[in-house]
């Protein structure tokens, strides 16, 4: 029986096409029920330039499902765990509110869910991705930044980008190798 | 993001935690001292192992108020994760206060030890097994220097502990040095020494110049070895990479300048150093005795305590404003 190889998860995005709507916010919102205050994506806005020649980038951003999660690590219960398919999720009865995990975040991913005290962050919408279907981020960009798939299938559009694209990741030198790539 | 989620109340518990350490190690360090075989400071020891449980235990209740879920602090003892310094922490937690607790226990005069085992209500009394009643009656004074000399590991420990839990955290520049453990370590050896000091003065009628000297020394060198980690983490910071630097400056001409600068390094460090070193100048100059002004001393130990709390205050805000770009 040929062996099942291994998947592996990740998102490609093209920034530059990103125009601050906030519609994958309000989607993730509605999708995972995330309550009011706290946020599982957000669009970071950076200014750079001098008048007149001024510049403002959009980098959409979440968790980063990163290949070694600080998170998982510092985690004194287990309820922060990783996916053979590297997705970073949190178990929450299994979650006890120390927030350890959204200190240990290099990217302030991970917030604590006012409602039921325990921690939340993106889960790739693994109830979607479970049964084929995409991400809710991912499906209701209107200019196409995000790009969701397996990197370890070489017919993917995430493996295809990231083999014709130059890219970058955010913050490498945190140690944790995050799995959002962004295009330069 | 960066809004703090750790605040005052993981403030108080790294500051008692590391205070119970401390009361355990100099209780411990004035019970392994002897002379003709009997404990050299026996004061000293009976008050810190009298004192060395309740901070930690206070401390661990704020820890489990913090909890989002406070209910589920067993979940903690349901499983060891030794990758995470607060799982290494909650064990270790409980073991050192079993062992303070025991400690306590060996220190008590043995009619103190009768008088609260009378104190248990006869219907559970009852129910205790003569056995373990009859152990419990033992003279329990013989186990002091064992337990002193198990707790020195146990309490290093917990007061290296509280600063790897921040030390061990990759993504905040501020904490993430090879320095921070032990900075709260003799932060923490110094609380205690303080701490055992200002109860020896306030119960006035014993004031003892040997006991003094013995803590005044031990603090001197703490607050020496203190001062020579924080002089280093911040060369070290200012000489780092760019993420460091920025979260160096937040004691640097950021938010926390003053409270680091003036509470803790003049006030909470240097100015004990200077009073407790000037008690011992004649002996250093070799012209007399060390001498002991209470006033002095009072104020010496309590602003070492206010240092350690300030450090703890510092550390635990400045390291959340901090992180990479």
């Amino acid at each position: 029986m040929a062996k099942k190889s291994r998947k592996r998860y990740a998102m490609v995005l093209d920034s530059r096409k990103c125009i601050d709507c906030k519609a994958c916010v309000v989607a993730c919102k509605a999708e995972n029920d995330v309550p009011l205050g706290v946020y599982r994506n957000w669009i970071g806005a950076e200014r750079s330039g001098e008048y007149p020649r001024l510049r403002t980038s959009f980098d959409p951003e979440q968790c980063h499902h990163c290949e070694n999660p600080s998170c998982v690590r510092v985690c004194p219960t287990g309820a922060s765990w990783q996916r053979e398919d590297g997705i970073v999720l949190v178990k929450y009865d299994d979650c006890i509110g120390c927030k350890y995990c959204i200190i240990a975040c290099p990217y302030d991913a991970r917030y604590h869910n006012p409602e039921t005290h325990t921690v939340g962050k993106c889960t790739f919408c693994t109830h979607r991705v479970d049964r084929g279907d995409l991400p809710a981020c991912v499906e209701t960009c209107p200019s196409r930044v995000r790009v969701f798939g397996d990197l370890e299938d070489p017919k993917s559009p995430v493996h295809q980008l990231l083999s014709t694209r130059r890219h970058r990741v955010l913050k490498p030198q945190a140690g944790n190798g995050p799995q959002l790539y962004y295009l330069l | 993001m960066h809004e703090p989620v750790w605040e005052f109340l993981i403030v108080n518990y790294l500051f008692l935690g590391g205070l119970s350490a401390g009361l355990y190690f100099v209780a411990g360090l004035a019970t392994w001292l002897t002379e003709d075989g009997a404990s050299s400071y026996p004061r000293i020891a009976r008050w810190g192992a009298l004192l060395a449980p309740w901070p930690v235990s206070v401390g661990s209740l704020l820890l489990i108020f913090d909890l989002g879920k406070p209910l589920r602090f067993w979940k903690l003892f349901a499983h060891f994760r030794w990758q995470s310094p607060m799982s290494i922490g909650s064990w270790l937690l409980v073991g050192f206060t079993l062992l303070s607790l025991a400690f306590l226990w060996s220190w008590l005069e043995q009619g103190e030890r009768e008088g609260l085992l009378s104190r248990i209500p006869a219907r559970l009394r009852k129910r205790i097994p003569d056995r373990a009643m009859a152990w419990l009656r033992v003279d329990a004074s013989a186990w002091r220097r064992g337990l002193a000399i198990a707790g020195f590991p146990v309490a290093v420990g917990v007061g290296i502990y509280t600063g790897v839990l921040l030390g061990a955290v990759q993504a905040r520049p501020f904490w993430n040095t090879n320095l921070v453990a032990q900075m709260f370590l003799f932060s923490a050896l110094s609380t205690g020494t303080a701490t055992i000091l200002l109860a020896r003065l306030l119960d006035r009628h014993e004031v003892d110049l040997k006991e003094t000297r013995f803590l005044y020394s031990m603090d001197i060198v703490l607050i020496a070895l203190e001062f020579f980690i924080v002089l280093p983490y911040l060369i070290h910071g200012e000489l780092s990479v760019e993420a460091v630097q920025e979260a160096i400056a937040l004691v640097l001409g950021g938010p926390f300048t003053f409270t680091f600068w003036v509470l803790f390094l003049v006030l909470g460090l240097l100015t004990p150093l200077v009073i407790e070193l000037w008690e011992f100048k004649p002996v250093l100059l070799g012209r007399g005795q060390f001498h002991l002004n209470e006033r002095w001393a009072t104020t010496a130990a309590g602003l070492v305590i206010l240092g350690g709390y300030t450090l703890r205050y510092v550390f635990v805000f400045a390291g959340q404003a901090s992180g990479f770009r």
